[in-house]
């Protein structure tokens, strides 16, 4: 019995040493460039091209995607939930309010906190706030964004507290995580790359993988990079070239849906829509054109495809298709340009989780103003309207007219999905 | 080529069919073109303005209001539908008399053109057969009517006599809500 007691306090003292290591390798920040201009004294043109790129910076980088006041009158004022299975998180205000904002932030601030995750105080951040991905932002580009955010008007909007369950609310235990998971912070370097541009987009500022990247069981993303993922609710789709091209994908419709919202593949929706109107609908046709390039890695991508009839389809999910929804998206899953998205081409149906087009069906979409005068009239919910055995068959028809997928999905996987996004 | 389908259904309690229909036929235009029930406005075409609304009746469910225009006859097929033409009750000579509804549009001059009035009325007769189930408190009555009528678009009047009316029905009508109104919102 004491031996045992002895085996069992040598492996708690282990445990604990091990904890106090990475705890001691998570608090290292790790090095911080040196600004890349004297801050302190810019001329007026210096000033103002650094005030673009900071613009630039924040819109490529989708500040307000999680910073944004859902209450509107600011995008940088925070307080948009971000809903994880841990509980929720609350972006917070970075305007340059001194008492509730980053006012009181220096640029080696702002970059500690970008790129390494670290407040001033030296309180850790969330990793909700994507510094895993924006480890690599260049100095200058922090030094771009910092004199921008100091340019913004300030609000003074408290901060929302964090509504995490324990253990996830103890902050300090972040440090742990970031020994593990988060990448030592290097400043990105183009040389000998073939697409930098893209790589920068995608992969740092535009930080797309911490959404459509799989993450582990702490949460962190894994190597899978873009293989896409369920995250609050909605599956953020598979981006590898494969896929790409197999949910017929064109560079061009690439660009487009970044740029307008729309292409024949679909329309942005879910938390897509956001990065839309605060990020991608700002980007220039050159940046678009490098994300296409650089998510299609040298895959020759075809555009959509005649695909070939699938199996039998169910002639239940034929009358309700007929019933509730050709009348807008045709006999024939064509659309009508504006209104409805057209069927025919549209990825949705071709995800292997039916989450999203479950949700989407019984949820609708509402009338959005997209981007560049783009638009599309509401789609109504057919929650209420449909049971839960007439969704799988509405779900399986689209499947195997359009998808490319087998009708395999179950009413009892029906009303999981919907059971789980109640609350959304 | 579409294909064919064998359409029953209740029509403002006549029973309507068997009847050999294109299988992506829309309501509206059966009603119309068939039926010769032309209450029933076409409008917008997409689902949008409400003023093709109908009634379907489920005996489970309760009822809705489905826009005609982009509801297909393979979703209606063997339900039980009412119309504009079905809401105004006989009298003993078996003349129309107007509905409580239909009445209080009339009585507030809710409607100018009434292009849009079939579909209002059939929405509003929907909100007030369901607070008849279930009555809300007297409070929410507003926020009921906003939800019920917020999908109808009307480009005369600006919607406020269209609200009031029903405000009136409802709030006039025992058994509709729970509470009392005080004596400065009684209607008039």
């Amino acid at each position: 019995m004491i031996r045992l007691l002895r085996i069992l306090g040598l492996l708690v003292l282990i445990a604990v040493v091990a904890v106090g290591v990475l705890f001691w390798i998570g608090r290292d920040r790790g090095a911080t460039p040196a600004a890349s201009v004297d801050l302190a004294n810019l001329g007026p043109d210096q000033r103002q091209q650094m005030l673009e790129r900071g613009r630039w910076v924040a819109r490529a980088a989708d500040c307000a995607a999680c910073h944004t006041d859902p209450d509107g009158g600011s995008d940088l004022a925070g307080g948009l939930p971000m809903v994880t299975p841990m509980g929720s998180v609350y972006g917070t205000n970075i305007t340059p309010s001194t008492e509730h904002g980053i006012g009181d932030y220096s640029a080696d601030d702002l970059y500690r906190a970008v790129a390494q995750g670290v407040a001033p105080d030296g309180r850790n951040l969330y990793p909700a706030m994507p510094y895993p991905s924006y480890h690599r932002i260049t100095r200058a580009d922090s030094d771009a964004l910092w004199l921008w955010l100091m340019q913004q008007r300030p609000v003074d909007k408290p901060n929302r507290p964090d509504d995490l369950m324990f253990p996830f609310n103890i902050r300090p235990a972040i440090a742990v995580w970031n020994a593990l998971f988060r990448p030592e912070a290097e400043p990105f370097d183009p040389q000998g790359l073939e697409n930098p541009q893209g790589e920068y987009l995608v992969d740092v500022l535009g930080h797309c993988g911490e959404c459509h990247t799989p993450r582990n069981l702490a949460y962190a993303l894994t190597d899978d990079h873009l293989a896409g993922e369920v995250i609050e609710g909605a599956y953020a789709p598979d981006l590898r070239p494969d896929a790409l091209a197999r949910r017929g994908w064109s560079g061009e419709d690439l660009v487009a849906f970044l740029h307008r919202g729309l292409s024949p593949q679909g329309v942005m929706t879910f938390r897509m829509f956001p990065v839309l109107s605060h990020s991608t609908s700002h980007l220039s046709e050159d940046d678009l054109s490098a994300i296409a390039d650089y998510l299609a890695d040298g895959t020759q991508l075809p555009g959509p495809q005649q695909r070939p009839p699938g199996g039998a389809t169910a002639m239940d999910g034929h009358a309700l298709y007929l019933g509730l929804c050709a009348g807008c998206h045709g006999d024939n899953g064509q659309g009508q340009p504006h209104s409805s998205v057209p069927l025919d081409t549209n990825t949705t149906a071709m995800y292997r989780d039916p989450l999203n087009l479950i949700r989407i069906i019984a949820e609708g979409i509402p009338e959005r103003d997209l981007a560049q005068g783009e638009r599309m009239q509401a789609m109504p919910a057919f929650g209420g309207m449909l049971s839960d055995q007439q969704m799988a068959e509405l779900v399986n028809y689209l499947r195997e007219r359009w998808g490319g997928r087998p009708g395999d999905v179950t009413t009892g996987a029906v009303t999981s999905v919907l059971e789980r996004n109640e609350s959304h | 080529m579409a294909g064919r389908i064998n359409f029953t259904a209740s029509i403002n309690g006549q029973q309507v069919g068997p009847l050999d229909l294109p299988e992506d036929l829309m309501m509206v235009e059966l009603l119309q073109e068939y039926l010769n029930l032309t209450g029933t406005r076409l409008s917008c075409g997409q689902g949008v303005c409400s003023a093709c609304a109908i009634i379907v009746d489920d005996p489970e469910g309760g009822s809705r209001t489905v826009p005609a225009c982009i509801t297909g006859v393979a979703w209606l097929n063997g339900k039980t539908v009412r119309t504009i033409e079905g809401i105004a009750g006989r009298d003993e000579q078996g003349d129309p008399v107007p509905s409580p509804v239909q009445q209080a549009f009339l009585d507030h001059f809710s409607f100018q053109c009434s292009y849009c009035t079939p579909g209002f009325v059939n929405a509003a007769t929907v909100l007030v057969e369901r607070l008849e189930r279930a009555p809300i408190p007297v409070e929410d009555v507003e926020d009921a009517i906003l939800k019920a009528l917020d999908p109808h678009i009307c480009r005369c009047t600006g919607y406020v006599r269209y609200y009031q009316a029903v405000r009136d029905v409802i709030l006039s009508t025992p058994g509709l809500t729970i509470g009392t109104v005080a004596a400065a919102e009684r209607p008039a």
